[in-house]
């Protein structure tokens, strides 16, 4: 009971809305980011390269330290996860997952030029990502965060989805026959 | 010379002011006060926890819901009203170390330190050294006392970390709190037991704010029942003083607990208490027959009280709930000058209902004894009777329902309560909110309220020594024929999204307040116990009608995920003018040159590499003439470094931009200068 008697006298909605704790969409897509790491497969040469799990960020910083709060002290397969921030698509060589942010729309078809081949898993929540070749798009549906993917960016990538991940997403692109689950 | 003598007539009516001004200067400065001041939405952080997300599945995390931006909560657009929220964030990044000077950045609100243990806290308008138009809630718990009329805030003290928003409302709010949300309501809700689990321990200690530090411990039992401990103290050094007197120190020492028990889906039951015990200093002047003569005395008043609040929700199918609320409180203040032991007994339940046609039907009923006992300790300051029991019977009735199925909604209800001095009081509003598109809010409302007189309107007898030959004395006296002031309030306002990264929020009011506390007329008398000597009796009376209006601007500014800016600029014009039948035009100028016209803040939020953050705010305060305050600009900063996920580092000052400066007199003859504050202090989680 988290509400407040006062705000619930005078507006109870207020309070329905205070009851859950609230979250902004950075705050899950972020915990998305961390999640999906668990249900990538890498390239075997990328993941034994480095001691250090890299989630990597283009653009301006959307997460702020949530990001870091979030993999702080966490380890996947024995390698630290770490946040970067980069300046540039070149400098994405040594990242696993890369999250092209709001402010590189225009720039959107060279970043991913430049990450294309790549065993890079790139994320983002710009229209049309998928189209332009990215690899998971977050949607916005119903005051939900949820994402898309598109398979064969993801097989020239040289990474293998988990099933999970595919079953959850809102649909799938680049399969035989455009799989579409909505 | 003899009040039959003209001259004397001539200079006492001259005089007679500065005199009851002098004497009430007494009241203020020993904590006993009473006049006046002034003058408030916004973007509700959302305290979100992000480590609460990594444990959930994919599929779990598609059915978070999430605020569309990351400060506004979507609950401030079905909102009708001018509120604003500190967030927990808010609260630590402020580097604040009492409620008061938390309160310092939302917008409308004027809070001005007396000195170091008093703060005059005023929401639109008619601020006083009591709050006396604010009503403070601290989980549902009144601080009002009676008394005073308004709140003792050194003994308002929370554990900061506890606290999960504290929720400030301007604008009338009698319809569900009674009477004495006259300007404002500020709710502090703090967080469930559940969210404290775990131990912390934190300390702090620097030049002001000499000491501060708390512990707590978090427990569960079972999957339903949470429990926390805790136990804080702090010490604080006196201001700058007029001469050095070093009175205005400040200690406390407050333990207690919460409990939250979650037998069911559908009921939650919460459980709490609080004990403390300190000292507040404060210089008084108290008349004295033997010797003859107005004494001024540093005097330490002891403070010491306790509450129990208990609280139990039940949900009903369908998104009806029923609340049951009930507490006790306790408190003790003794000093030099008086004592007042008061023990408070509160017990309210509220019933809300979904109804058809989307109806949001609230009703509710409560009632409230207060016992309280006068202990007096100077034949010239007193209460009469010295016991005497406040009480408060209520119910009230309000209804939420669409006129337009999306877009436009009407909410009306009223309060109807019964107090011990002036009967049935009715607090009625009407509130219209319309979203015009998603992320835009136009609201409107009327609203009648009242400030109930307490103990002092109607029971103070205050005798101070004018001259000692020949003897005059001055007497201040409580009224029985003290009424209500009243208070008829226009507002307004719009709030919008304006791109995903500035969110405006404006409000506008214009309050009609009637039968304002003056002094009424005066009279001469001889006394011949327990000297012989004239005395000029100067009752209270409801002698002044008063205006305001004003807008309060709120811009909100996330130009990058690292960096957030906020401002606020309030604008307040308040005119006051004796009734028909009264005078008291210098009560009415103090109503006038107390409160600020204008009032802005600028706050900046940096997030930086490493866990750092760097804060600052600016702001500013027009002068109060009948404070004797000139307009000051002062700011404060917060560094914070958290090293890993259980050590925190902090250093924090406050009033940056001087040695230091006046905030307020109180009606006292000179305003104490609030100092400069550093502090350095460390947090540890576990």
């Amino acid at each position: 009971m988290s509400c407040g008697l006062v705000l619930l006298l005078l507006f109870p909605k207020f309070c329905n809305a205070q009851n859950s704790t609230q979250f902004t969409t950075h705050d899950v897509e972020a915990a998305y980011l961390y999640n999906f790491a668990k249900f990538v497969q890498w390239p075997d040469d990328k993941s034994t390269s480095s001691q250090q799990f890299s989630i990597c960020l283009l653009g301006d910083d959307e997460f702020g330290r949530k990001l870091d709060e979030l993999i702080a002290d966490e380890t996947l397969q024995g390698r630290k996860i770490v946040a970067r921030r980069l300046s540039s698509a070149s400098a994405a060589e040594s990242c696993q997952i890369v999250f092209i942010g709001q402010s590189e729309e225009a720039r959107l078809s060279k970043h991913l030029a430049a990450l294309t081949m790549k065993p890079v898993l790139t994320v983002s929540a710009l229209p049309q990502f998928l189209e332009h070749g990215g690899t998971i798009q977050f949607l916005f549906q119903n005051n939900r965060v949820r994402f898309a993917v598109n398979l064969a960016s993801a097989q020239q990538a040289g990474l293998t989805l988990s099933s999970e991940l595919l079953k959850v997403a809102v649909f799938v692109e680049g399969t035989a026959g455009k799989e579409s689950k909505q | 010379m003899s009040p039959a003598n003209p001259a004397f007539w001539s200079r006492s009516m001259v005089h007679e002011r500065t005199v009851a001004k002098q004497v009430l200067g007494h009241l203020v400065a020993s904590g006993l006060l009473w006049l006046v001041s002034v003058s408030a939405s916004g973007a509700a952080n959302a305290s979100s926890q992000p480590d609460q997300l990594k444990s959930l599945s994919l599929e779990e995390l598609g059915n978070v819901e999430v605020t569309t931006v990351s400060k506004v909560p979507e609950a401030v657009w079905q909102t009708p009203a001018a509120v604003y929220v500190l967030t927990r964030d808010d609260i630590r990044r402020s580097g604040a170390t009492t409620l008061p000077d938390l309160l310092r950045t939302v917008p409308g609100v004027d809070v001005a330190e007396l000195q170091g243990n008093q703060w005059a806290v005023g929401i639109r308008g008619f601020n006083s050294a009591f709050s006396k138009d604010v009503l403070l809630l601290i989980d549902g718990r009144s601080t009002y006392t009676p008394l005073f009329e308004g709140v003792y805030w050194d003994v308002q003290d929370v554990l900061l970390d506890d606290v999960e928003r504290i929720e400030i409302i301007r604008g009338p709010g009698g319809t569900i709190w009674g009477a004495n949300a006259v300007n404002g309501v500020i709710n502090i809700v703090t967080r469930n037991a559940r969210d404290t689990l775990g131990t912390l321990a934190s300390g702090s200690s620097g030049y002001v704010d000499r000491f501060n530090g708390s512990v707590r411990e978090g427990l569960r039992h079972g999957d339903h029942l949470q429990f926390r401990l805790f136990a804080k103290g702090l010490v604080r050094e006196d201001e700058q003083n007029v001469n050095n007197d070093r009175y205005d120190t400040w200690h406390l020492v407050h333990g207690g607990f919460r409990a939250d028990w979650n037998p069911s889906k559908q009921d939650s039951f919460t459980a709490q208490a609080d004990a403390y015990s300190g000292a507040s200093g404060q210089q008084i002047s108290i008349g004295s027959y033997a010797p003859l003569k107005q004494l001024v005395i540093d005097d330490t008043f002891s403070i010491s009280g306790g509450d129990i609040v208990l609280n139990w929700q039940h949900s009903y199918a369908g998104g009806s709930d029923l609340h049951i609320h009930a507490y006790f409180d306790r408190t003790n203040r003794q000093g030099t000058e008086f004592g007042e032991t008061r023990n408070t007994v509160d017990f309210d339940f509220i019933d809300h209902i979904n109804m058809f046609l989307r109806q949001n039907l609230i009703w509710g009923a409560g009632m409230r004894f207060s016992p309280s006992t006068i202990i007096q300790t100077q034949p010239t300051v007193n209460f009469a009777p010295h016991g005497k029991t406040d009480s408060i019977y209520s119910t009230f009735l309000q209804d939420s329902f669409r006129l337009l199925p999306r877009s436009l909604a009407l909410t009306v209800g009223s309060k109807f309560e019964y107090n011990n001095y002036t009967g049935i009081e009715i607090q009625p509003n009407a509130r219209l909110l319309w979203n015009p598109v998603s992320h835009a809010a136009l609201w409107a409302a009327v609203s009648r309220a009242v400030r109930t007189p307490g103990r002092l309107d109607r029971d103070l007898q205050l005798t101070d020594v004018y001259t000692i030959a020949p003897p005059i004395l001055v007497r201040i006296l409580g009224s029985p024929n003290f009424k209500s002031e009243d208070l008829l309030g226009y507002e307004a306002g719009y709030r919008q999204l304006l791109t995903n990264k500035l969110y405006a929020d404006l409000a506008a009011f214009k309050n009609h307040y009637d039968k304002l506390e003056s002094y009424g007329t005066q009279s001469f008398g001889t006394i011949t116990t327990p000297i012989e000597g004239e005395v000029l009796n100067i009752p209270f009376a409801n002698g002044i009608d008063g205006n305001t209006d004003g807008v309060e601007i709120a811009p909100d500014w996330k130009p990058t995920g690292w960096w957030e800016l906020k401002g606020n600029f309030s604008h307040l014009h308040l005119d006051a003018h004796p009734r028909p039948g009264f005078s008291d035009t210098e009560t009415a100028t103090s109503y006038e040159g107390s409160s600020p016209h204008r009032m802005a803040t600028l706050q900046s939020q940096l997030n930086l590499p490493h866990r750092a953050e760097f804060d600052f705010d600016y702001r500013f305060v027009s002068r109060l003439p009948a404070q004797m305050v000139e307009r000051f600009q002062t700011m404060d900063a917060h560094a914070s470094w958290l090293l890993d996920k259980s050590l925190r580092f902090t250093v924090s000052g406050r009033n940056m931009l001087q040695p230091h400066h006046h905030e307020f007199a109180g009606d006292n003859d000179l305003p104490v200068g609030i100092r400069r504050s550093v502090y350095g202090g460390i947090t540890w989680t576990r």
